[in-house]
């Protein structure tokens, strides 16, 4: 079978799809398997966070007992400019990072889908980053960040500070490190996108006089578009998490620059006695995240079907 | 087809339960022999609790203990709690933790236990002065203490002949020397920012002495007015460390100084046995912070660094407390001094790590204050404001934010000490 | 055009040859200071890029005592293969219903947000309560953790599987149903195995996430049982870290990832090309 087939056939067959199949059967056997993973899903996810928002109407602290404060953590949040900068630098961060990791990974993406030599090997090569955890990789980048850079930077002349000494630049260097680990799962998933498309789409295309730019704006991308949805959407979601990166290269320095959100909420919450507070953090960066991501999906998957 | 769907589904739910039960009620029960579980925060010292695990299991025949050394042992000490899985004995800091259990009554009063007799007065006063509001009992038994100070290499001390500051200024015009001789006075890891505070704690020792924070509590006083010389002097400072002074981490910092790269060091003496990894043969000596102009005002930051305490809910108190006593015992003590350079809580004789010579004195008179920030919430990230004052310079800006910050994270506590004022 | 099939881009080769730097450079750092002792260490360029005074393997046997390396590494792997066989299975199967039903019935598209949605849910918020849940179901233990890994990457597995169907034209499906196969059947003979590149990124996805993961195995298990990364935690005490041990564990720890990376990237090729897709 062949792809492009494969697609037109699916949109003709979509409408007499029904009445053809055992409706009965199917539809049983489809609550069946939901039921048991929807519930195991309630039970060890959206209980604890039902109870997470419980405790974000207290001061609890943890252990120990707690009072009901009503709003007032909520109230707090609103008046907070230690977790207001926070939410500024971490989507800082994110809409950076997102863009940086799509532009470099889709580029890398097509190189090693080209006809390269050694392209089992460069791609493995490529992906290594990926596997290293986001801790590990904190670590080696600070050696990185605080003697080498510094170092060529004064070799070209300039003041040679560190990077992640100055409230102005670290942000960027987290930018880098996150990007430099997230650039491989990314590149995989363009990857696979790209062997999705049919190779006579491009000979179609190539008989058209299509090349280039043009190639790539009309005939590849439309096709990796739902790659392109899904990598959006997971980056900007990790971007917005960004955790091991902050504790392994500033742990929210200098001068609270980099205080991401969810280290706010661990450190002070789980660390330190603000367990109710952060719980109310917790929920507004939930809601917040569920918004821009279902935003994105929709604007995306309006995009979708217009290709 | 569809009994069939139903009995593979049937299989997937039972094999998932399967596995719980797998998990559950696999805690043994031991006979007749009372279990005590103790549970502390200092991996480092892990070889010193074994080898005291079983000689205390070899000389006791009616109790077992169980010493637990859990990595990032705070985060796990706080998630047995939640779980209500809580060990018998806990060995934490004097610190707002521990101010924080007893104020949530996790704790159980030990006021009755023989050993406290033996545990130096000053240590005990430090403990007490940790609580929030004043309680009748007592519920630590301090076991070691650390202090912060001045590291300095003492061979290079020597070969420069540079004397021992007594007071604020000899130890600026020390500094003015140093760097005339080429080298540098101080190395500072103030990336890692919690090193900022053992300088301040270190001054503040002498300048503001260690009720501040419950003074502004209580409404008696402002940081602004408390802090601006303490505040000032670590503005200072900065001109005798490595130019990008937030650049370089803790780790970065020992490895300079045990390099020779300065000439002092900033820290307590916890950070002996990373110095000595590096360069084992370096030889170090500590001052006290001589933040005052008065030699004799110069007092040394101590605190608790380790402390036992029996949860509330031990079902053998009098298990816990033999457990407690052997710890007590001199040559326990002693190990564990040896183990880790601490300075002992208990009355006695005992042999001092000779790092610790330049605060000998200090230490035996019990010229001791509590470190500063035992008093601070740590979601308040003070040391994150000081290395932020630090890289702007704006004095009156930090203490305004500081004294703004301290409202807001002390909000309830603020309220239960007034209340309690009011009532007393 | 045959035969501009056949030629490689030379140009672009040595391109990606160059740009290898990026993540070869990193990595050396890495192996450099796994072989140095504390006592290399210096704080300029030259401490951190000069080469160790011998190679010997120390370092990696001190990591591997202090870690006690066989046993944490049979319960991360067990952890860690567990949940992935569990996630293909589970998460296929209710990618594969979402899939093919969310866009018809209502019903189904709420189920399929509810479940996406669960992806946006900060850890922080759900760590206490699930601490206090899994200790009172008697899952304080690598069983627990595999459940909760289950569920934590059930959202975003489910949106990959989902969106992968699209590939899966719904004739295959309908081909078998007229042969009076079961719903169930076709999915295990047609639609799972024509999933394979998807297993392959799931596969991989998950296990990236169990493997290096700290957080869910510390408050979730509570000292009971070693993981690696638990287990590298003892290379920092709160006033010191020995960062020469810990990247030679580092480096050890990464070996069974990167075997199984490596398998995994062969799959994903194979599967594209040999799946329906093609």
């Amino acid at each position: 079978m062949k792809g492009n087939k494969n697609r037109a056939g699916m949109a003709g067959q979509g409408g007499k799809k029904a009445n053809r199949m055992s409706l009965n059967g199917k539809s049983r056997t489809f609550l069946l398997i939901t039921i048991p993973i929807v519930a195991l899903f309630f039970l060890f996810n959206t209980l604890p966070l039902i109870q997470g928002v419980v405790y974000s109407f207290t001061n609890f602290r943890g252990y120990g007992d707690y009072e009901w404060v009503g709003l007032r953590n909520y109230i707090d949040l609103f008046r907070d400019a230690r977790v207001g900068n926070s939410y500024l630098f971490t989507f800082k961060l994110a809409v950076v990072t997102t863009i940086i990791v799509n532009v470099l990974s889709l580029l890398l993406a097509m190189a090693l889908n080209s006809k390269i030599k050694f392209k089992n090997t460069l791609r493995g090569l490529y992906f290594l980053p990926n596997v290293l955890g986001g801790l590990v990789v904190g670590y080696i980048f600070n050696y990185f960040f605080t003697y080498i850079l510094p170092e060529l930077a004064k070799m070209l002349g300039f003041e040679g500070n560190s990077m992640l000494a100055n409230s102005k630049t670290a942000w960027l260097a987290i930018a880098v490190v996150c990007a430099w680990q997230s650039i491989a799962m990314n590149t995989i998933i363009y990857i696979s996108g790209l062997q999705t498309v049919p190779e006579d789409v491009y000979e179609a295309g190539s008989l058209d006089g299509a090349t280039g730019w043009s190639k790539f704006r009309n005939l590849t991308f439309p096709l990796i578009f739902p790659f392109f949805t899904i990598n959006l959407v997971l980056c900007m979601k990790n971007f917005l998490m960004v955790f091991d990166q902050i504790m392994s290269l500033t742990k929210g320095g200098p001068a609270q620059s980099t205080e991401s959100i969810s280290y706010l909420i661990y450190n002070n919450g789980m660390s330190g006695g603000q367990f109710g507070f952060q719980s109310a953090n917790a929920v507004l960066f939930f809601v917040l995240i569920v918004i821009i991501s279902v935003a994105q999906m929709t604007f995306l998957g309006k995009k979708e079907e217009q290709l | 087809m569809l009994r069939k769907n139903k009995k593979i589904l049937f299989a997937a739910a039972l094999s998932f339960l399967g596995l719980s039960a797998a998990g559950c009620g696999s805690r043994n029960v031991d006979g007749e022999k009372t279990v005590i579980e103790l549970l502390h925060y200092k991996p480092e010292a892990v070889s010193y609790f074994e080898e005291v695990e079983k000689r205390f299991n070899e000389s006791h025949e009616d109790i077992e203990l169980k010493i637990t050394s859990p990595n990032d042992a705070m985060t796990v000490l706080k998630t047995r709690l939640i779980r209500e899985d809580n060990p018998d004995i806990i060995g934490i800091g004097g610190d707002f933790n521990y101010a924080n259990f007893i104020d949530a009554g996790i704790l159980m009063d030990i006021s009755d236990f023989d050993g406290l007799n033996s545990i130096r007065k000053n240590y005990l006063d430090i403990n007490e002065n940790l609580e929030f509001v004043p309680t009748d009992g007592t519920y630590g038994v301090p076991y070691m203490a650390n202090a912060a100070g001045i590291l300095y290499n003492r061979d290079m001390f020597e070969e420069y002949g540079w004397q021992i500051p007594k007071t604020w200024d000899e130890l600026l015009s020390l500094c003015e020397e140093i760097q005339k001789a080429g080298k540098l006075p101080f190395y500072m890891g103030y990336k890692d920012t919690w090193t900022c505070l053992s300088p301040w704690n270190s001054a503040a020792a002498s300048l503001t002495g260690a009720t501040v924070c419950k003074d502004v509590n209580r409404g008696a006083t402002t940081f602004t007015e408390q802090y601006r010389t303490l505040a000032e002097q670590m503005k200072t400072l900065l001109q005798y460390g490595p130019k990008d002074f937030a650049a370089y981490s803790y780790n970065d910092a020992c490895t300079a100084f045990a390099r020779g790269e300065s000439a002092m060091f900033m820290i307590g003496s916890y950070a002996v046995p990373q110095i000595k990894s590096v360069n084992p043969d370096i030889n170090i000596d500590s001052f006290v912070y001589p933040a005052s102009d008065r030699a004799e005002e110069n007092i040394l930051t101590s605190g608790i660094d380790l402390q036992f305490c029996i949860m509330q809910d031990c079902p053998d108190k009098e298990a816990a407390y033999e457990v407690l006593r052997f710890f007590l015992e001199d040559e326990n003590v002693q190990a564990y001094m040896d183990n880790q350079n601490s300075i002992p809580c208990k009355e006695g004789t005992f042999t001092l790590a000779p790092m610790l010579d330049g605060m000998k004195e200090c230490i035996e008179e019990g010229k001791v204050t509590d470190f500063q920030d035992h008093f601070y919430p740590a979601e308040m990230a003070a040391e994150a404001l000081i290395q932020t004052y630090l890289l702007d310079g704006d004095t009156d800006k930090f203490l305004k934010k500081f004294d703004e910050a301290w409202v807001r994270y002390n909000r309830d506590l603020i309220e239960k000490v007034k209340k309690y004022e009011a009532e007393h | 055009m045959m035969r501009d099939k056949e030629k490689s881009n030379v140009g672009l080769t040595v391109l990606l040859i160059f740009g290898l730097i990026t993540i070869a450079f990193p990595l050396y750092m890495a192996v450099v200071i796994a072989f140095k002792q504390p006592s290399e260490m210096t704080n300029s360029i030259r401490g951190i890029l000069s080469l160790p005074k011998h190679f010997g393997l120390d370092n990696f046997r001190e990591a591997m005592r202090v870690t006690d390396f066989w046993r944490s590494l049979g319960n991360s792997l067990f952890i860690t293969l567990a949940t992935i066989a569990l996630s293909i299975v589970v998460h296929s199967l209710i990618g594969y219903v979402l899939g093919r039903s969310k866009a018809k019935s209502k019903f189904y598209n709420v189920i399929y947000l509810y479940l996406v949605s669960g992806m946006f849910v900060p850890f922080a918020i759900l760590m206490m309560p699930l601490v206090k849940q899994t200790a009172r179901m008697g899952l304080s233990n690598m069983f627990g953790v595999i459940l909760l890994y289950t569920v934590f990457y059930l959202p975003m597995n489910t949106m990959l599987y989902s969106g992968y169907l699209k590939n899966l034209p719904l004739a295959l499906e309908e081909a078998a149903c007229v042969d009076g196969a079961s719903t169930w059947r076709t999915f295990w003979r047609i639609i799972f195995p024509n999933m394979r590149p998807m297993h392959a990124t799931v596969a991989i996805l998950t296990a990236l996430g169990t493997w290096n993961d700290v957080m869910t195995p510390l408050v979730i298990m509570s000292g009971d049982k070693n993981t690696l990364p638990l287990a590298q935690l003892n290379f920092q005490s709160q006033f010191g870290t020995n960062y020469n041990l810990a990247f030679a564990s580092y480096l050890l720890a990464l070996l069974p990832i990167v075997l199984f990376y490596i398998i995994c990237q062969k799959q994903i090729i194979a599967g594209v090309a040999n799946g329906a897709v093609k």
